[in-house]
Order: C-alpha cells, then structure tokens, then sequence
C-alpha cells in the first residue's frame, strides 16, 4: 500500500518536471544565460567591437554613482526624473480611475461599450499611439487648437509641449498616465464587484452621503487594490522607456531621459559603453526589487 | 420591474465624467482617423479635427510606401508564432505549479515569478549578444524565443491562479476513471480555463504586436522588419508628413482593436479571477 503510493507520488513528481521541462528549457536558453552574462558585463569595460575586454572589478558602478563627474551627474539627473515622474504618474493614475470605476459601477447598459472604450489606450499603448500624441502635442497641433478655441490660447505652446523643455516632461508622463489609467479602472472595477452591496445599503440608510461613503468605506476596503495598482505603476515607470524613447528621445536637452532611457542610449549609441549599460541596468534591477519587496508588505499588511 | 432612477446632481457629474473621460481615452485614434484621410498639406496647417478635403490616397500611399504589406505580413507571422509558443508552454507549467507535487515545486515557481521584475533593459544588451551567438540575431525565431521567454512570469502566474480556482474533486474523478495527467489537463482543465486563455493571448498579442525596442535593436534587414519599424521609418523621413505617419498608425492599431473588441468579455473576467487569486 504505502510502496504504491510511493510510486504514485514518484510518477507524479515525474509528470510535473516534464510539465515545466519546456518552460525550463526556454528559460535557461534566453533567460538564465543572458542575466549571467549580463552580469559579468557589469564587471568589465568595453565597446562592444573591440576584441578585448578589461575586468575592472565595481568600476563601472563607482564610476555610475560617483567616481566620473560627467556620467554621475547625468545618472543622478536620470534619477531625480525618475523619481519625478514615479510620483507625477501614479498620484493622478489613482485620482483618474478610481472615481471613473465607481461611475462606471453604477451604470447598466452601457458599462460593456465604455469599458471597451477605456481599454483601447491599454491595448493600444505602442509606437502608434506615441506617434499619435506626437501629432496632437505639436506647434498645430490639436491640444494648441483646443487651448484657443476654448480662450486659453494664453496657454498654448508656441514650441509645441514636447519641443518645450519646460513642458516636455510633464506631458510625456501625462501620455503615460492615459495608458495606466485602463489598468486602474479594471483593477478598481474587480475590486468593487466584490464589494457587499448590503455593506452600502445601510450606510446609506443610516444618512452617509456618497462622499462619506467613498471616503470612509470604498476607499479603505479597495486600499488592497489601491498598493497593487500603485506597485504596477511603479515597475511600469521604472522598466518602460518606450514612451520616452518615442515621443522625445530623452530630450529636448535631456529633460526627459529616465534612468531605464539611459541605460539603452549607453549600450546603443554610435559609442556604445557596454560595462556601463550592464551595470546600470542592474542598479534598476535593485531598486526594482526593493520596491517590489516594500509593496508586497503593504499589500500584506493591509490585506 | 425597472427602478426609475431619480436624476440627481451627483449622478450628472458622474455621467459628465463617463463622457468626458471617454472622449480622452479616444481621442488619439480620432486624430489618427483624422490625418489619415487627409492630403499633405491640409495635415500640418488645419488644426481642425474632421478633413475639409478628405482623401482615400493617403491610405494607399501610405500602404504601398516601404512596403507595409511585408511588415503587416511579418508582423502577423512574429505576433502567431510567438503566441503558439506561449500557449504551448505556459498552461502545462501553470497546471504543474497549482496541481502536481514534486520536491522544488514552490522555489521553481517563485524563480518564474522574479524574473518578473527584471527589468527588459537589463537584459536587452546581453539578449542581443546572446541571439547574436545563437546565430538567431536579425531573425524572427530570435524574436519569438525572446518574447516568449518574457512571457513567462505573467502566463504562469495567470495559468496557476485560474487552475488553483478549479476544484481538486474533477481531477480525482478522472483519474479514477484512468485518465492520465495529460489528459486530464487537455480535456478538463484548459477548457475550462479559457478566461485565463484570453486574458494572456490578448495581453501577449498585444505586447508583442506593439513591440518595438527588441526588434528594433534585433532586426536589421527591412523584408523581415514589423509594423512598428515601419512606422518608425515613416518618421525617419527629413520632412515628416504627417497624413501618412497616422495613416501607417491607423493600420497598427486597427488589429489590436479588433482583436481585443472580440475577446473583452473573456479577458475582463480573466484579469479579474487573476487579481482575487
């Protein structure tokens, strides 16, 4: 009895190796093979075409931190940006779509046709949506066209908003912001659903208004939800560069270039520095990991 | 029995921000539809949303320039291949890591979880040059084994969650019937599981039929080039016009759209089962 349950236990065990043996394989082929040789770049200088590679121990991250004067002031500028923007996307991200979701849950009909019409900027979200807002943020553009018909051509920007280094920024992470918003309003909606209706019913029996109800019910129960969305802002704007690269290349003079920018312009440039890209790519791949790490506590704690 | 709702200033509100919100979330693609049908000229000095003079050239041009067949045709064949890997791979991993055991089941799965959080521009530069001693560097296997691999955090975890939902007294019954392991994943839970289905076809179709920062570093020939580059070539142009870079948008977005207007009742709920779980 006990031998055969040891062979149904062996055959299982079997059965599930071979299970995963295709994902493992892929795995070692373009996965564990390219992080270890991502990181023994991170301990060596070269350009990529030169034959010979010189190891130079943690050079490449003093050197990122602080050691050469010229590249650490651009790291700690790519940083403070990030930083800037981590903020600047996930405060309105949460502002957008959590009232959007609790409008979106009180409608009948017509929640399936919005719902599709919300999602298009998460399923869109690419070069061809970048180029799009490229269009609409230009001199003649469309977002300049509307500030005047409406009276505030006072606002307009003569250099466009992405030509502008003042506005550049500011209105990268907005696009950014219209692509996570999706996200949140999915995220939100679940969330509600799961809501007791009758939890709602007596508080508005006993006279809470709507904003009370918001405030001192919804927002605390959805808090779970709230830490998940914000952890994925978070990686988004760590890791995505793809809306920097696209809509502004980093400029104008460099006023939107995010740490995950740079690392790319360091491997792929005319003068590529590959220790340096490598290295710097693993000092995201740090703060990714401790921010993971903080999120996954307050998602616990508060779950 | 219908309840009449009473109309109140709150519901306005809510109603006016549905509207509005819904208009920001269009509004990119009404430019795109807007350039697309307009002529050269009219697209840079008109800031006017609907066409004066609309055109039907624009598209063709803009189709028979550079070749957009090639790419829509590369980018379907990367898009395909790439996603019948995913799905070959993932759910038998997903329905290993939530049913089987076997000693290094949870270590294993939390490997696959981390990588999650790997960011793709650490691994970019050694992907090329791990692609470029493959001998698969400029090819579309080189690309479809990349993102496939990149896949597997989010699949797997989307697989074992909806697998984990499945109760644990369907696959007893089959296998007292004599069903093997394999079986009973293809017979009984896959088909169950088609919200997880959709949810990962349409987050990986769409990820990898907006790609651009892997091909673009990893393609250098323009036959075998996607969708993505070509735009990207539009605007390489020295005078950018700008009828034809949303005309070649507009072909981008369009699949996207299509694809996921059809599957949008089977990935909500599959995002939504994988948020609970």
């Amino acid at each position: 009895m006990i031998r055969r349950e040891r062979a149904g236990d062996r055959r299982e065990a079997i059965t599930g190796y071979l299970f995963i043996a295709p994902a493992l394989a892929l795995f070692a082929l373009m996965g564990v093979y390219t992080v270890a040789y991502g990181l023994q770049l991170s301990f060596v200088e070269w350009n990529g075409f030169s034959p010979t590679r010189t190891f130079v121990g943690l050079d490449n991250f003093k050197d990122l931190l602080w050691a050469d004067e010229a590249l650490s002031r651009s790291v700690h500028a790519a940083v403070g940006r990030t930083l800037v923007v981590m903020v600047a996307a996930v405060v309105p991200t949460v502002l957008i779509s959590l009232p959007l979701a609790i409008a979106l849950n009180s409608v009948g009909r017509i929640r399936g046709f919005l719902q599709t019409l919300y999602f298009l900027p998460y399923v869109t979200t690419g070069i061809a949506v970048f180029f799009a807002w490229r269009f609409i943020l230009l001199p003649d553009g469309g977002l300049n066209a509307i500030l005047e018909t409406i009276g505030l051509g006072s606002l307009a920007q003569s250099e466009g908003w992405l030509g502008n280094p003042g506005t550049a920024l500011w209105a990268t992470t907005a696009v950014l912001v219209w692509s996570t918003v999706p996200l949140g309003i999915l995220l939100y909606l679940s969330g509600l659903q799961s809501i007791d209706d009758g939890l709602l019913e007596a508080a508005r029996l006993d006279g809470a208004s709507s904003w009370r109800i918001a405030t001192s019910i919804l927002w605390p129960l959805l808090r779970p939800i709230t830490a998940l969305l914000v952890a994925l802002v978070l990686r988004a704007v760590l890791q995505e560069f793809q809306v920097f690269l696209l809509m502004t290349n980093g400029g104008p003079l460099d006023k939107t270039t995010t740490v995950s920018l740079l690392t790319y312009r360091l491997a792929f440039s005319d003068n590529p520095a590959y220790g340096y890209a490598a290295a710097l790519g693993w000092l995201l791949f740090l703060f990714s990991v401790l921010l993971a790490g903080a999120s996954f506590l307050v998602l616990r704690r508060k779950a | 029995m219908t309840r009449v709702r009473r109309w109140s200033p709150l519901r306005g509100a809510a109603g006016l921000l549905l509207v509005v919100y819904g208009l920001i979330s269009i509004y990119p693609f009404l430019w795109m539809v807007s350039g697309a049908f307009k002529d050269e000229r009219e697209v840079i000095s008109s800031g006017s949303l609907i066409p004066k003079h609309p055109t039907l050239d624009t598209l063709s041009d803009t189709f028979g320039k550079l070749d957009f067949g090639t790419y829509a045709l590369n980018s379907v064949i990367v898009t395909g291949v790439s996603l019948l890997m995913i799905l070959a791979i993932y759910p038998l991993a997903g329905y290993a890591f939530s049913v089987l055991r076997f000693p290094g089941r949870l270590p294993l799965y939390y490997l696959f979880v981390a990588i999650f959080f790997v960011p793709g521009v650490t691994t970019l530069l050694p992907l090329i040059l791990v692609q470029s001693e493959l001998g698969v560097l400029g090819s579309h296997l080189g690309l479809e084994l990349a993102f496939a691999n990149g896949a597997a955090p989010l699949a797997i975890m989307v697989f074992k969650t909806f697998y984990d939902t499945i109760p644990r007294e369907l696959r007893e019954a089959a296998r007292i019937d004599g069903c093997s392991e394999l079986g009973i994943h293809f017979r009984i839970y896959l088909p169950l599981a088609k919200p997880a289905v959709a949810t990962v076809a349409v987050i990986f179709f769409v990820s990898v039929w907006n790609e651009y920062i892997v091909s673009g570093v990893s393609l250098t020939d323009p036959s075998r080039f996607t969708l993505p580059l070509g735009l990207q070539q539009l605007l390489s142009d020295n005078v950018v016009q700008w009828n034809q870079v949303m005309a070649g948008s507009l072909l981008v977005v369009v699949p996207v759209i299509a694809v996921f207007v059809v599957l949008r009742r089977f990935f909500v709920s599959g995002i939504q089962g994988a948020v609970k779980g």
